[in-house]
Parts: C-alpha cells; sequence; structure tokens
C-alpha cells in the first residue's frame, strides 16, 4: 500500500516518514510512504492508497478529500500530538485504521 | 481564555482555511515559490560580488581579472532583472494546473501577453526596468486575467477539435489556438488603448497608483509589526501562517529586497540602501527557528525544565529548529492552542520586530541585501542578509537571548499547569494536550 503525507514544502512531514518507515519495517510491513507538497498530489492519485494532512495545513482537508475520493483514497489529518512527538508507529497505526 | 478560543476556532480557523486554500491565492504563492531556486542563486551572485572583505575582493582580482563579476552579473540578468517574467510564468502555469487544463499553453500564452504589456527599449529591447519587480503588480494581474480567461475558453465550445487518432499533442496545440487567439487580440487591443489614453504603459500606472503606495506602506514599522502579529496568531490555533500569508509578503517585501539588491550591486553600503522591512529581514531576526522564535523556546526548555515530556520535545524539536522547521515544537509541546503559550508567542516576535527595526535605524546593524533560504540557521543568515556584517549576527544573538528570557516564565508556568493536570488526571502524557484534528 501507499500512504502520502502532505504538508506546506514536504518538509516538515519527511521527517515523521523516516520515522514510519522504520515502524513499518519494524511491523514487516509492506508499504510506500512518502511526503510531498499539496501541488505535487495531483501526480500521485492514481497509486495512493491513504493521504494524511499534516495538523497545520488541516484546512486543506475538504480540497483533498474532494480530489481523492473518485479514486477511493481514504484521507484524514494527522493526529496532531502524534505529529509534533514525532511517533511514527502511531500515525501509521492512523493510517491503517481508516 | 476558552471561550475566546472556541470563538477564534469556529469563526476565524474557517475564513484563514479559505484564505489559505483560495485558488487564485494558492497559484500566486506557488509561482513565487517556484522561481525562489533562481532568485536565491541570483541573490548570492550579487553578494558573492560585494562582499565588503578587501582581501577576498583583491583576491579575486588579482586572479582572475577585473572582469570576475561579469559571472555573477550574467546570473543577475537571468533571474532578479527577469523577475517579472519568471513570476508571470508560475503563476499562470500552477493556476491553469489547478483547473486541470493546458498549464504549458497558458503559462507560454500568459508571458506572451505580459511582453506585449511591457515598454520596449528604442532599440527593440525589452526594458529590464519592467521586467524585473517593478512589473511584478502588472505581471500577477497579467497572469490571473489571462490564465482566468484562457481557462474560460479553452473549456467553452469554441475551441477546434479534431479527429479521433490525431496526436495528443496536436490536438493540445489546436485546442488551444483560438483561445489564445482571442486573448492575445484583447490584450493587444488593451494595450493600443493605454498607450493613446495615457502617452505610457500599463506598468507606469499600476506602479504609481498601487504598487508604490503599498510597497512604501509596507515597509513601515506598523506594518511589520502586523505582519508578525498575524503569522503568529494564525499559527497558534496550527495553520500554516506564512503560507496564508506568502502571496502578500511575497508581492510586497520581495520589490522592496530587490531594490536593495540591486543598489547593493552598483556599489551602495547595505547601510544606506533605502528598506528595512524585507522577507530575509522578518526570516532572519525573527523567525528564528521558525514561527514565535522557537528556537529560543526550545533553549528556554533545555534551561529550566525537568519535565521528561518538555525535555524529549525539546530534543526531538531541536535538530529541524536549527533549520527554522518547528512543527514538532508546535504541536508536540504543544504551542499550539496552549493558553500559557499564547501570550509570549504572540508577543514576543512582535517584540523581537521591534528590536531588529531600531537596530537597523540607528545604523548598528546595516539593512537586508541578501535572500538566503528560509532554512538557513541563525547567525549564518545574519551573516549573510546583511551583505557580510557580523553586526547581524550580533543582533540575532541578542535577539535570542532576549526571547529565550521572556519564554522562561512561561514555561515554568506551563510546567506548573501540567503538573495540576497531572495530579486531576493522573496521566502526564496528556497534560497539554489539545483539541486539534
Amino acid at each position: 500500500m501507499k500512504i502520502l503525507l502532505v504538508c506546506s514544502a514536504g518538509m516538515s512531514t519527511s521527517m515523521l516518514v523516516d520515522k514510519m518507515r522504520k515502524a513499518a519495517e519494524a511491523q514487516g510491513l509492506e508499504a510506500t510512504i512518502d511526503a510531498t507538497a499539496e501541488a505535487g498530489l495531483a501526480n500521485e492519485l492514481e497509486t495512493t492508497n491513504v493521504i494524511l494532512i499534516g495538523p497545520q495545513v488541516r484546512y486543506l482537508e475538504s480540497k483533498i478529500t474532494s480530489k481523492a475520493k473518485p479514486h477511493g483514497i481514504k484521507v484524514a489529518v494527522i493526529d496532531s500530538m502524534a505529529y509534533g512527538t514525532m511517533d511514527g508507529k502511531k500515525v501509521l497505526q492512523q493510517a491503517l485504521s481508516l | 481564555m476558552n471561550p475566546v478560543m472556541q470563538w477564534m476556532e469556529k469563526h476565524f480557523i474557517p475564513i484563514a482555511g479559505r484564505i489559505g486554500s483560495q485558488r487564485h491565492l494558492v497559484a500566486v504563492r506557488d509561482g513565487f515559490v517556484a522561481i525562489m531556486p533562481l532568485i536565491i542563486i541570483g541573490s548570492f551572485a550579487v553578494l558573492i560580488n560585494n562582499l565588503p572583505i578587501d582581501f577576498f575582493q583583491s583576491f579575486m582580482v588579482n586572479t582572475f581579472g577585473e572582469g570576475w563579476k561579469t559571472l555573477g552579473g550574467n546570473i543577475w540578468d537571468g533571474s532578479f532583472a527577469v523577475l517579472s517574467l519568471l513570476v508571470v510564468a508560475g503563476i499562470s502555469y500552477n493556476l491553469a494546473k489547478s483547473y486541470d487544463v493546458d498549464s504549458l499553453s497558458a503559462a507560454l500564452l500568459a508571458v506572451g501577453c505580459y511582453i506585449i504589456l511591457t515598454p520596449t527599449t528604442e532599440d527593440w529591447g525589452l526594458s529590464y526596468a519592467w521586467t524585473g519587480s517593478q512589473g511584478l503588480f502588472v505581471g500577477v494581474l497579467t497572469a490571473l486575467v489571462v490564465t482566468e480567461l484562457f481557462r474560460l475558453l479553452y473549456q467553452s465550445k469554441f475551441t477546434i477539435k479534431m479527429p479521433e487518432g490525431v496526436p495528443s499533442g496536436v490536438v493540445k496545440s489546436f485546442r488551444a489556438l483560438i483561445p489564445a487567439a482571442v486573448i492575445l487580440l484583447l490584450v493587444s487591443g488593451l494595450q493600443m488603448f493605454i498607450a493613446a489614453l495615457t502617452d505610457g504603459s500599463i506598468h507606469e500606472l499600476v506602479f504609481t497608483v498601487i504598487q508604490q503606495p503599498l510597497q512604501a506602506l509596507g515597509n513601515t514599522l506598523p506594518a511589520a509589526l502586523t505582519i508578525t502579529f498575524l503569522n503568529q496568531l494564525l499559527w497558534f490555533f496550527g495553520l500554516h501562517g506564512t503560507n496564508i500569508l506568502g502571496p502578500v509578503i511575497d508581492s510586497i517585501y520581495l520589490p522592496l529586497l530587490e531594490e536593495n539588491i540591486s543598489l547593493f550591486a552598483q556599489g551602495t553600503s547595505a547601510v544606506d540602501v533605502p528598506y528595512i522591512v524585507t522577507k530575509p529581514f522578518l526570516d532572519a531576526y525573527v523567525f528564528m527557528g521558525g514561527t514565535g522564535t522557537t528556537l529560543a523556546l526550545i533553549a528556554a526548555i533545555f534551561l529550566v525544565s525537568a519535565s521528561k515530556h518538555y525535555r524529549t520535545i525539546g530534543k526531538l524539536s531541536a535538530p529541524a529548529g536549527i533549520f527554522n522547521i518547528n512543527e514538532p515544537v508546535m504541536f508536540g509541546l504543544p504551542v499550539v492552542l496552549n493558553p500559557v503559550m499564547f501570550i509570549p508567542f504572540l508577543t514576543i516576535p512582535v517584540l523581537l520586530t521591534l528590536t531588529s527595526y531600531f537596530a537597523i535605524v540607528i545604523g548598528f546593524v546595516p539593512k537586508t541585501v541578501a535572500l538566503v533560504p528560509w532554512t538557513t540557521p541563525p547567525l549564518i543568515s545574519g551573516y549573510l542578509v546583511t551583505g557580510g556584517s557580523f553586526a547581524g549576527v550580533v543582533l540575532q544573538l541578542f535577539n535570542l537571548t532576549l526571547a529565550t528570557v521572556l519564554y522562561i516564565p512561561f514555561i515554568k508556568a506551563a510546567m506548573r499547569a501540567d503538573k495540576k493536570n497531572f495530579h486531576s488526571k493522573g496521566e502526564q502524557t496528556d497534560a497539554g494536550s489539545t483539541k486539534v484534528s
């Protein structure tokens, strides 16, 4: 499965991505996890299963949801506490539970 | 404080959110983001050409000859001197893309239209006077209007349809043909109309009536304080203030910086260039470690906090904080929607704007004459943006120290508040968590 994290420039979330990858590896989960900026999202819609939105750009949720829904992609805003503590495991769980 | 926050969450957040995701503003912002690599390099070219270190200057002249500055000068021509042209393409491309219409055609058309509206020199050259930052407002307007028209026509029935089996590239170029023809005719007509009416161009008109007054306003202390305050307020509610305010900050403060850089390149000292408030002014002196001068907040945590949660967040946030990325501390501590952090987070950066402004006004610190990436660590950025002056570093150190001292009592108060929660809830990790989701 492919999980995509969206934030403003894809910078702060890229730290979280590393932690999520490690968490996925520890669980033996086959997953592609990446970070992108909002503008880069359109090219990824075909292949993505879950989109997680950084809490600082949570105002994009409705816009992204409307774009992602036709592709059957699940969309959610990352839990802000898990985001702040860079808790890769918890965010991965959130993605899987959608 | 709580009802106030609930009210803000209900009324202020949706409005800010709508502005932050408004299509045209997003296109403007992304257009500027797209040209950043060019203008940052252009800015460094000027900086290196004019580094006020005698040893370096004489070394370069002795090694490469008097003409060594041409190398950087050429880069300037290809970046800052055509800033508006680049922005037109960037904005138009992004706006067209958001509508899912042919974005490359739209961007090319918008650049063509911009050139129609731009005065030429007597020997048939484009005038750098208007392709650079002076033409920025016309550029933004042209890109938005042309692309919007293009989108309407492109999606209408008035396009040439090709039979099946024609290669898609050909189909695309024919589909854009009629929209392009209509728009070029309109813009050309507009240019004739303006020329007949004013004996000048739309550039002079927009520059003197809109851009210049706005920029003059932007360079004042109240404007700088307002921008800082709004950015803080948005971030306090966990919204990306820098992104939301980006279109305004870039279109007003980029030209001011460009004028500083341009004069600096011609030999004016960084102290004597005209503008105090610019984008790097805010980035380098106020938003150190990110919005809210959170590098100082992290320092304050290490100095006074014994709380495990705080220290963990501090350790987690420090590496990114050095590069001015502060989401971990914003959402992890959290600062966002934390009543104890409300006062310091909103007032400290405003105070730093004041100290920085006055340090420049009294001539202690030179003005900003270089654009560095916003991820440049503090202390390095202070040296670079001032065109190589240690006074910039001193100001950063002063501001960081001041901010740290001011954050300390609030960190202590936050720890006390957490302790209370700890006793009532019995679980420390929940202390201070917020309802943002």
